[in-house]
C-alpha cells in the first residue's frame, strides 16, 4: 500500500518551504504514491503549481493550508495559539475548495497588507468551525488536523497531563462532528522533545482516548534530506536571527528529518510509533488506513472542484447587456464601423467586412464575446473618467478591438494578423493590456472595483523570489556575518542569478576581489565566505513574499472569491494569492492595466494647451495646425480647444520632420541614444516606418544583425532579395528582412498552406527543442510538396529557426508606435506644453536636467522659481517682459526642491500671493531651512525687486542664515516652524547690503544642489573658456563634419549603457550633453582600457574620438580616450603654437589664448553630490 | 558522564540496528532495546561547505543510545550514546552515561 503525504509545504510557503511543487510531485509519484497534498503556510500560494505538477506526474492533488489559529483565551487580535492544517474535501462540486478559499481570506481579513503589520494572518476557531460545514448541505467539507504545532501539540512538552486534554476537548467542542483529526508526527528528534516519537505517541493516545481518528504525516518542508540546510537558512531569514542565535534559543528545527519520506520509511516510522505506544498491529493498520481514507476524501477533481481551465467572465448583466453577448458584440462593432471607417466602400469595405466576420466567428467558437465586451467596458469606463487609455500588445491585432475603441491601430492598414492574438487552436483567454496615465492608475483600479463590485474584482499578485543580492544578504545574516561586510559584497552582485554565484566568482571582474578572499579561507579563517556562496546558491529563486502585481487586475463573476483567496495589498485593495502563472489554469480573466508615465505627460500637455488657448482658433494658431476642411482647423481639435490625440491623423509631415531630425529627446520609445542613432539611419517617412523602427530596436534584431541589411535595402545601397517570389508580398514592407512575428506566420502559411492559426502554433514551437524538430519536419515536407526547391526551403527554414525565438510582434510595435507618434506630434506643435508634461511626469530614461537643457536648446524660456507664480506643477506661461516677451515659457514648480515637504508645498500654494517674507512665514509656517533654500533659488527675487533698494539675493541668503544661527544659539525652546521669531516688519527693505551678487556659477550650483537641475544656465557654460582652449567641438557643429574626423567633445554625462553585444565583448555607450545637444559616444575595448575608471566615475567628460556618420542626420563619436574635465591638470591642452591641431577646423581652439592651463574658476558641479539625479548614473 | 569522540566498531542487524560493539579493545553485547534519534549539528560552524546536493547528514547525525554489557563482566551494564555519521557510516562514541545507566533522557541534549 502506498502512503499519502497530507502535510507538505512547498517553496511557496515563503521563508519556510524549500522544494518546488514539481520536485515534490515527481518524488511522490516515483515512490508509487497516488495522491499528494500541498498545504502551504497562510495561503494557496503554491496550490495551482501543485495542481499542474500533480497532473503531470499522474497524482491526484490534495489541497489545503497550514494556518495559524488565534488563542481563544488570549487577545483574539494578536495572540496565536498554534498552527493547524486544514484540508479541503474533494468531489463535492467545489464545496470544499470554496470553503478553503473563504477561510484563508478570513485569515487575512484583519491584516493590513503593509510590512510590519502587528496582526498575524490567522483564523479564530469560530471561523474555522463555520467554514468546516457546507452552508447548503451541512456536510463537512474541511478537515482540521490537530498536529504537533497546534496548541494541543505544543502543550505536550514536559509531563503535563491535563493541559493537552483540556485543549483537545475545546477543539472537539468547538468544531462540528467529523471535522477534526489528530495528526501524528515523529521526526525522530531526541526522546521527549518536540517532534520526537514520544511526542507522537502522546498525540496518538490522546486521539484514541477521545475516539478521534489519527493520521500519520511527516510535516514535510523539503523533498529530500539535502533541503534541511536550506530550511535552516529560511528559518533564519524568517525570524531575522542568525543560526547561532537560533540554535541557542532553540528555535531551529530539531534536526533535518522533515523530508518527503518514502512509503516504506513512513511505514517504519508508523511501526516505531505504534511500538513505542505499546499498541499492536491492528492499531498500525488503523493509523495508516485513516491516513489513506482522509487522503481519498480530499482528492480533488481539478476541473469539477476548482474550475481548472474554465474561463469565467463577469455576468452579462454586469456589463450592461441583455440577451446574446455575441449579438451585442456584433452590434457594437457595427456601430464602430461608421466611426472608424466613415464612408468606406468598394473592395476595402468587402475586405473589412470579411475580416470582421472572421474575427467574430473565432470569438463565437471560443465563447469569448463576453470577454471582449468586458474589456471594452473597462476601456470605456477609463475613458469616461477622462483618463487616457490605449491598448498595447497583441490586442492591437484585432479589428473588433479597434472598432470598439479598445485599440487605436487599424489592423487592416498595418497587416496585423488576428491569429497572433486569438485562434481556435488556442483556447486560453488572450491578454489585452491597457496603458493608462500612471498618475491615475490607482484611481482606475478603485473605479474597476466600484464598477464591477468587490466580489468580482481582485488585484493579481506576484511572487518575489530571491535574487543574488537578497540571497547573499540573508545567507550572511544566517551565518551571523557583519552587516557592513555583507553589504559590501551584496553591492557588487549585479544581474546574475544566485544559482551561478560560484561561477560568477570566476568570471566577473567586479567580483575578483571577493573571489580572492574566498580562496584565502585557509589562512584567514574565511571559511564563512565559502559557506556564504553555498547558502546564497541555495536560496536562489525561492519565493520571499508576494506583492501587488504592477498591473494585473482579475475580473470574474460573483463566484470569484470562491475560487481565489484574497489578502490586502499594500494599496489596501484586495489581492489574489495567485500570480500570473495561475491565471490561465484557473480560467481567470486578467487585465493588465499598466500605468504609463508618458500617457500622464501627454494628458498633462493637452490640459496645458487648453488652459493657455481656450478655443479652437487659439490652439490652431498656437500649434500651427492645418486649416482643415472648412478653414477653422482640423476636426480633432474641439471648439473649446481640446485636442483628441487619438484622432490626430498619423501622417503629419512636420512631426516626421522632427523625428528625422533626431531631436527626439522626451519622445516615447525613440529618445535613447541607440534609438536616436537608428532613427537617424532609418529616417522614418510614415507611421509604418515607426512600427518597423520600434520593432527593430529590440535585443534580438540588434544582436542578430538584422538591422544593417534592412537599412541597406531600404536606402537602396543593396538590392532587395526575397528567398522566393511567393514571399515578396510577405516581406516587402521590410525589404526582404524578416522582422515581425506576423511575417513568420505568413511565411509558414504561404509555403505550407497550414493556415494562420496553426502557423502561430508553429511559431510558438520555434526554439523549443522537442517541438521545433516536428515543425521543421512538417515545414520541409509540405514546402517540398508545393515544389519549393531544397535551396529555398533550407534558406527559409534557416531564417525561421534563427528568428523565431526573439522576433517581435508587429501588433506590439504598432501599439507602441501610437504614443511614440503622439508624443512627437506634441513636441512638434506644442513643445512648451509637452516639455512641461515631461518635466512633471518624468517618463523617460534621462535625468530631468537634460530635458530642461532640451527646452533651452529649443529656445523655450525657462522661468525661474517664484514664490507667487510657481505652483505645485510645472506651468506654461506667456512671458510678459524681457527679451523673450511674447514667447511661451515654462515656470519651474515648487515640487522637487530638496527639503521642502509636501505639506509645506501645499500651504505655500494655498496661500499665494504673498506680499512679504513675513506674510509668507505667518501664513505658511514653513521651516527656516526651506525659506533659505527658496531664497537661494531666487524664489523671492520678485518680492525683492518690488521693494527696490540695492541689496541682492546673496544679502538675503546671508540675512536668513544669520537669523537661523541666532535662534539656534537661543536654545532649543524655540520649535522650528513656530511663529515665535521676532522678525522685522520690513525685512527686505531693511536688508543690509554690500555682498557681491551671486555669480551665475553660484546660482547654477545652488540649483543643481537643491533641484538637480541647472536652470539659469547650462552647467557646462561655466567651463566654456576651458573648452575653447582645448579646442572642443560642440554637439551642434558635429553634423557638419566629415565622417572619420578626429574631434574633442565635452559635456556632462546623461546616459551610460552597456548593452549585450554580439560576440560578447562589452561595449560602453556614453552620452554627454554640452548645452547645444547630445553627443553619443561609443567606447570599444581599447578605448575602455585607455579611459579606465573614468568610464564610470566621471560626471564631466572630455572625449577624444572620430566621427561616425550614422545617417543623413545622425553622427556619433567612436571614442579613443576620455578625461575628467574637472581635473584640469590632466587635460590635453594644445601645445603653444599648435593651433587648431584638433577638430579639423571646426573647433575654436585656435582662437583661445595660449599659455599655461587656466587657473579654473570653480565649476557649477563642484561640491555637488547628487550624481545620480544629475547624470542618471552613479557608477 | 563524559564527552568523547572515540571511534567504535558496531555490528548491525540487516535493518541497520546495532547488535554488538567493540570499544577500546573490548566487546559488548546489547542488553536492552536501543533508542535512536537524530540530533542537529552546528553545521555552519563545523563545515567548510554546504553546497546544494550535499545529501543527508549535513544538518543532523543519527544517535543511538545503547545499553551494553561487557561479556566478561555480565553484572555491569553501560549506557553509551553513539553517533553514526550518515555520510561515512562511521560510528563514534559521543557520551558515556556511567552513573546514569538506564535513564532514557539524554543528559546534555
Amino acid at each position: 500500500m502506498s502512503f499519502t503525504h497530507l502535510h507538505v509545504s512547498t517553496a511557496f510557503s515563503a521563508h519556510y518551504g524549500v522544494s518546488w511543487p514539481e520536485e515534490l510531485a515527481a518524488a511522490a509519484a516515483a515512490d508509487g504514491a497516488t495522491a499528494l497534498a500541498c498545504t502551504d503556510r497562510d495561503g494557496l500560494y503554491g496550490t495551482i503549481k501543485h495542481l499542474k505538477a500533480c497532473m503531470a506526474a499522474g497524482l491526484d492533488p490534495i489541497v489545503g493550508v497550514d494556518l495559524a489559529v488565534f488563542d481563544d483565551d488570549g487577545d483574539l487580535r494578536t495572540q496565536v495559539g498554534g498552527r493547524v492544517v486544514v484540508l479541503a474535501h474533494g468531489e463535492n462540486a467545489g464545496a470544499g475548495y470554496r470553503a478553503l478559499c473563504r477561510l484563508i481570506s478570513d485569515a487575512h481579513s484583519r491584516t493590513t497588507g503593509k510590512a510590519g503589520g502587528t496582526v498575524p494572518a490567522a483564523v479564530t476557531r469560530a471561523e474555522l468551525a463555520s467554514r468546516a460545514l457546507d452552508p447548503q448541505t451541512l456536510e463537512p467539507v474541511l478537515t482540521v488536523l490537530i498536529g504537533p504545532d497546534s496548541d494541543v501539540g505544543r502543550s505536550m512538552g514536559g509531563r503535563r497531563y491535563l493541559r493537552p486534554r483540556t485543549l483537545f476537548k475545546q477543539w472537539l467542542d468547538a468544531m462540528p462532528a467529523g471535522t477534526v483529526t489528530a495528526e501524528v508526527v515523529s521526526q525522530l528528534s531526541a526522546p521527549g522533545e518536540h517532534l520526537s516519537t514520544a511526542h507522537a505517541v502522546r498525540m496518538l493516545k490522546l486521539a484514541a482516548e477521545h475516539g478521534v481518528p489519527a493520521v500519520l504525516s511527516n510535516a514535510v518542508r523539503y523533498v529530500a534530506e539535502d533541503g534541511a540546510a536550506t530550511a535552516d537558512v529560511l528559518d533564519s531569514a524568517r525570524t531575522l536571527k542568525s543560526l547561532p542565535e537560533l540554535a541557542g534559543e532553540p528555535l531551529l528545527q530539531p534536526n533535518g528529518q522533515a523530508w518527503l519520506k518514502s512509503s516504506a520509511q513512513m511505514l517504519e516510522l508508523g511501526k516505531e510509533i505504534i511500538h513505542a505506544a505499546g499498541f499492536g498491529a491492528a492499531d498500525l493498520k488503523s493509523l495508516l488506513a485513516h491516513t489513506e481514507a482522509l487522503a481519498d476524501r480530499c482528492r480533488m477533481d481539478p476541473a469539477a472542484d476548482m474550475g481548472w481551465k474554465q474561463p469565467v467572465v463577469p455576468e452579462a448583466a454586469v456589463i450592461g447587456i441583455e440577451g446574446d453577448p455575441l449579438a451585442e458584440l456584433a452590434a457594437r462593432c457595427e456601430a464602430g464601423i461608421t466611426r472608424r471607417f466613415p464612408g468606406i466602400s468598394g473592395s476595402s469595405a468587402v475586405e473589412m467586412r470579411a475580416r470582421l466576420e472572421h474575427e467574430l466567428r473565432i470569438i463565437d467558437s471560443l465563447g469569448f464575446a463576453s470577454y471582449f465586451l468586458t474589456v471594452a467596458e473597462v476601456s470605456r469606463m477609463i475613458t469616461d473618467m477622462g483618463v487616457r487609455a490605449a491598448a498595447r500588445g497583441s490586442g492591437a491585432s484585432s479589428l473588433v478591438n479597434y472598432l470598439m475603441g479598445v485599440s487605436q491601430v487599424n489592423p487592416l492598414q498595418h497587416d496585423l494578423i488576428f491569429e497572433r492574438f486569438l485562434s481556435r487552436d488556442r483556447a486560453t483567454l488572450p491578454d489585452i493590456d491597457i496603458d493608462v496615465e500612471s498618475a491615475e492608475r490607482h484611481n482606475v483600479y478603485r473605479k474597476i472595483f466600484d464598477r464591477f463590485g468587490t466580489e468580482r474584482v481582485t488585484l493579481m499578485s506576484m511572487q518575489n523570489g530571491y535574487r543574488a543580492r537578497g540571497a547573499v544578504r540573508d545567507a550572511g545574516l544566517a551565518l551571523g556575518m557583519e552587516g557592513g561586510d555583507i553589504d559590501e559584497i551584496a553591492k557588487q552582485l549585479w544581474r546574475f542569478s544566485a544559482r551561478n554565484f560560484r561561477e560568477a566568482l570566476v568570471e566577473k571582474p567586479e567580483l575578483k576581489e571577493f573571489a580572492g578572499r574566498v580562496e584565502q579561507r585557509d589562512f584567514t579563517g574565511n571559511q564563512q565566505l565559502d559557506l556564504l556562496v553555498d547558502l546564497t546558491e541555495r536560496l536562489d529563486r525561492l519565493p520571499r513574499h508576494i506583492s501587488m502585481h504592477p498591473c494585473g487586475v482579475i475580473l470574474g463573476d460573483a463566484t470569484l472569491l470562491d475560487r481565489t483567496p484574497v489578502q490586502p495589498s499594500g494599496l489596501g485593495l484586495p489581492m489574489s494569492q495567485f500570480d500570473k502563472h495561475d491565471m490561465d489554469p484557473m480560467g481567470m480573466l486578467k487585465l493588465d492595466v499598466l500605468g504609463v508615465r508618458m500617457q500622464s505627460a501627454m494628458a498633462f500637455a493637452v490640459r496645458e494647451v487648453i488652459r493657455l488657448h481656450p478655443s479652437k482658433a487659439d490652439v490652431v494658431a498656437a500649434g500651427n495646425h492645418q486649416p482643415g476642411p472648412d478653414g477653422s482647423g482640423p476636426d480633432y481639435i474641439a471648439e473649446d480647444g481640446t485636442i483628441d490625440l487619438n484622432a490626430v491623423p498619423l501622417d503629419d509631415e512636420p512631426t516626421f520632420d522632427l523625428i528625422r531630425s533626431t531631436h527626439t529627446l522626451g519622445c516615447f520609445q525613440i529618445e535613447s541614444p541607440g534609438q536616436r542613432e537608428l532613427i537617424g539611419k532609418l529616417a522614418p517617412r510614415e507611421f509604418n516606418d515607426l512600427i518597423i523602427d520600434i520593432s527593430l530596436f529590440r535585443p534580438g534584431p540588434m544582436k542578430s544583425d538584422m538591422v544593417r541589411p534592412f537599412l541597406e535595402h531600404r536606402h537602396g545601397f543593396a538590392p532587395e532579395v526575397f528567398p522566393h517570389p511567393d514571399l515578396k508580398p510577405v516581406l516587402q514592407e521590410t525589404h526582404g528582412v524578416t522582422v515581425f512575428h506576423e511575417q513568420i506566420l505568413k511565411t509558414f502559411d504561404v509555403m505550407t498552406g497550414c493556415g494562420l492559426a496553426r502557423a502561430d502554433e508553429f511559431r510558438r514551437a520555434l526554439g523549443n527543442e522537442v517541438l521545433e524538430n516536428q515543425v521543421e519536419e512538417f515545414f520541409r515536407r509540405e514546402a517540398k510538396r508545393r515544389d519549393y526547391s531544397p535551396a529555398v526551403v533550407d534558406k527559409v527554414w534557416g531564417t525561421l529557426k534563427a528568428f523565431g525565438s526573439f522576433g517581435f510582434c508587429k501588433a506590439h510595435g504598432a501599439a507602441f508606435a501610437v504614443p511614440t507618434y503622439q508624443s512627437a506630434w506634441l513636441k512638434t506643435h506644442h513643445p512648451e506644453a509637452f516639455l512641461a508634461g515631461i518635466w512633471e511626469h518624468d517618463p523617460g530614461m534621462y535625468p530631468k536636467r537634460l530635458l530642461v537643457a532640451e527646452a533651452r536648446r529649443m529656445g523655450i524660456p525657462i522661468l525661474p522659481l517664484d514664490i507667487n507664480r510657481s505652483q505645485a506643477e510645472y506651468r506654461v506661461e506667456p512671458v510678459v517682459d524681457g527679451p523673450d516677451r511674447g514667447k511661451l515659457g515654462i515656470r519651474l514648480s515648487l515640487k522637487g526642491i530638496f527639503g521642502l515637504s509636501g505639506a509645506e508645498l501645499k500651504r505655500i500654494v494655498a496661500g499665494q500671493p504673498y506680499d512679504s517674507l513675513a506674510d509668507l512665514r505667518a501664513r505658511t509656517r514653513i521651516s527656516k531651512p526651506s525659506i533659505q533654500r527658496l531664497a537661494q533659488l531666487g524664489a523671492f527675487d520678485s518680492l525683492h525687486r518690488a521693494v527696490g533698494g540695492n541689496t541682492n539675493r546673496a544679502d538675503l541668503v546671508h540675512h536668513l542664515q544669520q537669523l537661523q544661527t541666532r535662534t539656534q544659539r537661543k536654545g532649543a525652546e524655540v520649535i522650528e516652524g513656530q511663529l515665535a521669531l521676532p522678525l522685522g516688519d520690513v525685512e527686505l527693505t531693511n536688508l543690509k547690503g554690500g555682498r557681491p551678487a551671486p555669480t551665475l556659477v553660484d546660482t547654477v550650483r545652488a540649483e543643481l544642489d537643491l533641484m538637480a537641475v541647472d536652470v539659469s544656465a547650462h552647467l557646462v557654460d561655466s567651463h566654456r573658456p576651458l573648452l575653447d582652449r582645448l579646442g572642443v567641438t560642440t554637439a551642434d557643429q558635429l553634423l557638419k563634419l566629415r565622417n572619420g574626423t578626429e574631434v574633442l567633445v565635452a559635456g556632462v554625462r546623461v546616459a551610460t549603457q552597456t548593452p549585450p553585444m554580439r560576440g560578447g565583448r562589452r561595449v560602453v555607450f556614453i552620452s554627454i550633453d554640452d548645452g547645444t545637444g547630445c553627443v553619443d559616444s561609443v567606447f570599444f575595448h581599447e578605448a575602455q582600457e585607455q579611459a579606465g575608471p573614468l568610464l564610470f566615475s566621471t560626471r564631466l567628460l572630455l572625449i577624444r574620438g572620430t566621427t561616425r556618420r550614422t545617417g543623413p542626420r545622425g553622427i556619433s563619436i567612436s571614442a579613443s580616450m576620455a578625461w575628467d574635465l574637472s581635473r584640469t591638470d590632466t587635460l590635453p591642452f594644445p601645445a603653444a603654437g599648435a593651433g587648431t591641431g584638433l577638430g579639423g577646423g571646426a573647433g575654436t581652439g585656435g582662437d583661445a589664448p595660449e599659455g599655461p592651463p587656466l587657473d579654473m574658476a570653480p565649476g557649477a558641479l563642484d561640491g555637488i553630490r547628487r550624481t545620480l539625479a544629475i547624470t542618471g548614473f552613479s557608477g | 558522564m563524559g564527552m568523547f569522540s572515540e571511534s567504535v566498531e558496531v555490528a548491525c542487524t540487516p535493518e541497520g540496528r546495532p547488535e554488538s560493539l567493540v570499544w577500546a579493545g573490548r566487546s559488548y553485547e546489547l542488553c536492552a532495546e536501543p533508542v535512536r534519534w537524530f540530533e542537529r549539528r552546528e553545521w555552519w560552524a563545523e563545515e567548510q561547505r554546504a553546497p546544494l546536493g550535499s545529501g543527508p547528514g549535513l544538518v543532523d547525525s543519527e544517535i543511538w543510545r545503547l545499553e551494553v554489557r561487557d561479556a566478561s563482566a555480565p553484572d555491569q551494564s553501560l549506557t553509551l550514546d553513539l553517533s553514526r555519521h550518515l555520510r561515512s557510516g562511521r560510528w563514534r562514541l559521543l557520551r558515556l552515561h556511567d552513573a546514569l545507566a538506564g535513564q532514557r533522557r539524554p543528559a546534555s541534549a
